[in-house]
């Protein structure tokens, strides 16, 4: 903002903003920092009212007993078997479909973007009883495959990459096409290694998607070994509902992996949701 | 050179005549549709499909075991006469009407103040976004354990004297308690569209609304909330679409139930019950089916408003 710069009332607005960020951020941080010191806790001591932020002394028994009273290994186990496969998936459809729609002439294309961007409007939640009944006929209940498959293509995946592609200049792909490359070649070679940054957003907000996805493993797994980390805590939480230590420190491993991939790749995160909302 | 040139961003008719182009054209064509038709089977077999599977469910009676036989409009009529479906509609109406305007509101007053040359900003950004990429399950489990009638929210408000009620207990505040447990997730998201949409506004204006004499309060209502419609826009047709599809955190909070006293039953949970607690497929697909008309009147509406909004400024 233009004016002097030392007066007291530009130093006092400093002080507010600062003070209101201070308070917001506090906000959000000590729910998460609860939940760690709460995992930290005896029992007992997680009763005590008023609350007590200290644990003294530090109890780590708790993370050590929950890998034995739930297959929790195994949860963190499916969670991946099916981020990873999800992930992977959405990076080879999603960006097909893209580089088609941002790079290649064919009749149908503007039909088929808009088609693809309008089913944004369709969130997995309202169609869940469809979904559900199409997963039981298929047979895809009870196994893997019908906490993946749904979720292979994502619409905004689609809209992500199309933009990214339409960045690529065209005369890369000029150059290859007079070297007589094929469209793939063009696609593999050229096209994808020029929007990078654009993959690792895209399989950021996918994995983290589908890592923290509640409803579908709960439409799908109905036996425990199926479990993925969030539905499996939720049960662990709806059988053993007195012992928060226990809950905290599941709560707690669930959440590290978020955390560290959040940490190191925050700059993609932060990307990835501003170029959806500038549609 | 040129006619390859004009090839790439021309529209097919452009294509100059001869064989090896026409073969290129036709070739494309056919590789422009292999390389969507993953995309599109997937999303009508689980989008679209569904959408219009749900239609055709809503005029069936089906317990997913039986045979399902034609009822024509009946599913819609029951729905219409059960008290629990309004009350379930009453509370995700509600729940949006709450929810949008609020978590709007403070991420755009998150994002106005972080764009201000702060220290730490860094930091404070990221403190503020890290709730919307934790998982919804684990979030809930653990604001259900603050909201604990002994647990630290009614701890911290003994400080003050106040005795806290069981929040997710007492039917008069389980529901504003998850309403306040959405709003802390979602701002923080919603403040970094924002934040993408400030920066996007040419500081000059600024310095010119300074030199005509504006102070801080006039160019934040005269230049950055008018510039910022298209986020706005977003974010609320994206808060109403969310909110209005609310489940999991209803669904875990209340062990299922949408309890107490179905004060946290929202639509999507009731449809959930439908299928699994009370085996009527037909009344959760006639449910489906009035949800997505309700979101497409929400969206259409907020729509136009901002539609004539913009043709004001």
């Amino acid at each position: 903002m233009v004016g002097s710069r030392n007066t007291f009332s530009y130093r006092l607005v400093r002080v507010v903003y600062l003070l209101i960020l201070t308070l917001g951020a506090l906000s959000m941080l000590i729910p998460f920092a609860w939940s760690l010191s709460t995992s930290l806790k005896p029992l007992g001591e997680s009763m005590a009212y008023p609350p007590v932020w200290w644990p003294h002394p530090f109890d780590w028994s708790n993370f050590i007993a929950i890998w034995t009273m739930v297959p929790l290994a195994r949860w963190f186990l499916n969670s991946a078997i099916v981020a990873v496969s999800v992930t992977v998936g959405n990076l080879i459809i999603d960006s097909l479909a893209g580089y088609a729609l941002a790079r290649i002439q064919f009749r149908g294309r503007n039909v088929l973007h808009l088609g693809i961007v309008s089913m944004l409007m369709i969130p997995f939640q309202s169609v869940m009883l469809p979904v559900y009944i199409l997963l039981r006929w298929l047979g895809l209940l009870d196994n893997y495959g019908g906490m993946i498959v749904p979720v292979l293509v994502s619409a905004m995946g689609v809209f992500l990459m199309r933009q990214a592609f339409l960045t690529v200049p065209q005369e890369l792909e000029d150059a290859a096409m007079i070297d007589g490359a094929g469209r793939l070649r063009m696609f593999w070679q050229i096209a994808l290694p020029m929007v990078t940054p654009n993959l690792m957003t895209l399989a950021l907000m996918i994995f983290m998607g589908s890592w923290n996805n509640f409803l579908l493993p709960l439409l799908v797994a109905n036996r425990s070994h199926l479990w993925t980390v969030p539905l499996g805590i939720v049960m662990f939480q709806q059988e053993y509902f007195v012992n928060w230590p226990y809950l905290m420190a599941a709560s707690v491993l669930a959440t590290l992996p978020i955390a560290i991939l959040f940490l190191v790749f925050q700059r993609f995160f932060v990307r990835g949701v501003a170029t959806t909302g500038l549609k | 050179m040129a006619g390859i040139e004009s090839a790439g961003s021309a529209s097919l008719p452009a294509f100059p005549k001869g064989n090896a182009f026409r073969r290129r054209a036709r070739r494309e064509l056919g590789v422009g549709y292999l390389f969507t038709l993953p995309s599109v089977l997937l999303l009508f077999l689980f989008t679209l499909g569904p959408a219009l599977y749900s239609l055709y469910l809503s005029f069936f009676s089906w317990s997913l075991l039986n045979h399902m036989h034609f009822v024509g409009w009946q599913n819609f009529v029951q729905l219409f006469q059960m008290p629990l479906f309004w009350i379930s509609v009453r509370n995700s109406v509600v729940f949006a009407l709450v929810v949008v305007p609020t978590q709007t509101v403070i991420a755009l007053l998150l994002a106005a103040i972080l764009n201000q040359n702060l220290p730490a900003r860094g930091f404070f950004r990221l403190a503020f976004f890290f709730p919307a990429v934790s998982s919804s399950a684990v979030i809930s489990i653990i604001f259900m354990w603050i909201y604990n009638k002994f647990g630290l929210l009614n701890g911290f408000l003994s400080v003050f004297g106040i005795v806290g009620p069981d929040w997710l207990g007492n039917p008069s505040f389980a529901l504003s308690s998850i309403m306040l447990l959405n709003i802390w997730t979602t701002s923080g998201y919603f403040m970094v569209v924002f934040l993408a949409g400030l920066q996007a506004i040419p500081a000059e204006l600024y310095e010119a609304a300074a030199i005509d004499g504006a102070d801080r309060w006039k160019s934040f209502a005269r230049i950055t909330v008018p510039l910022l419609s298209p986020s706005t826009f977003f974010i609320v047709v994206m808060g109403i679409v969310g909110t209005l599809q609310m489940f999991d955190q209803s669904f875990i909070m209340s062990q299922g139930t949408g309890g107490p006293l179905n004060s946290t039953t929202t639509v999507v949970l009731l449809i959930y019950q439908f299928i699994f607690s009370y085996g009527q497929v037909g009344y959760g697909a006639a449910a489906t089916v009035l949800l997505f008309l309700l979101i497409l009147l929400v969206t259409l509406a907020t729509n136009w408003w901002f539609k004539r909004k913009l043709d004001y400024l």
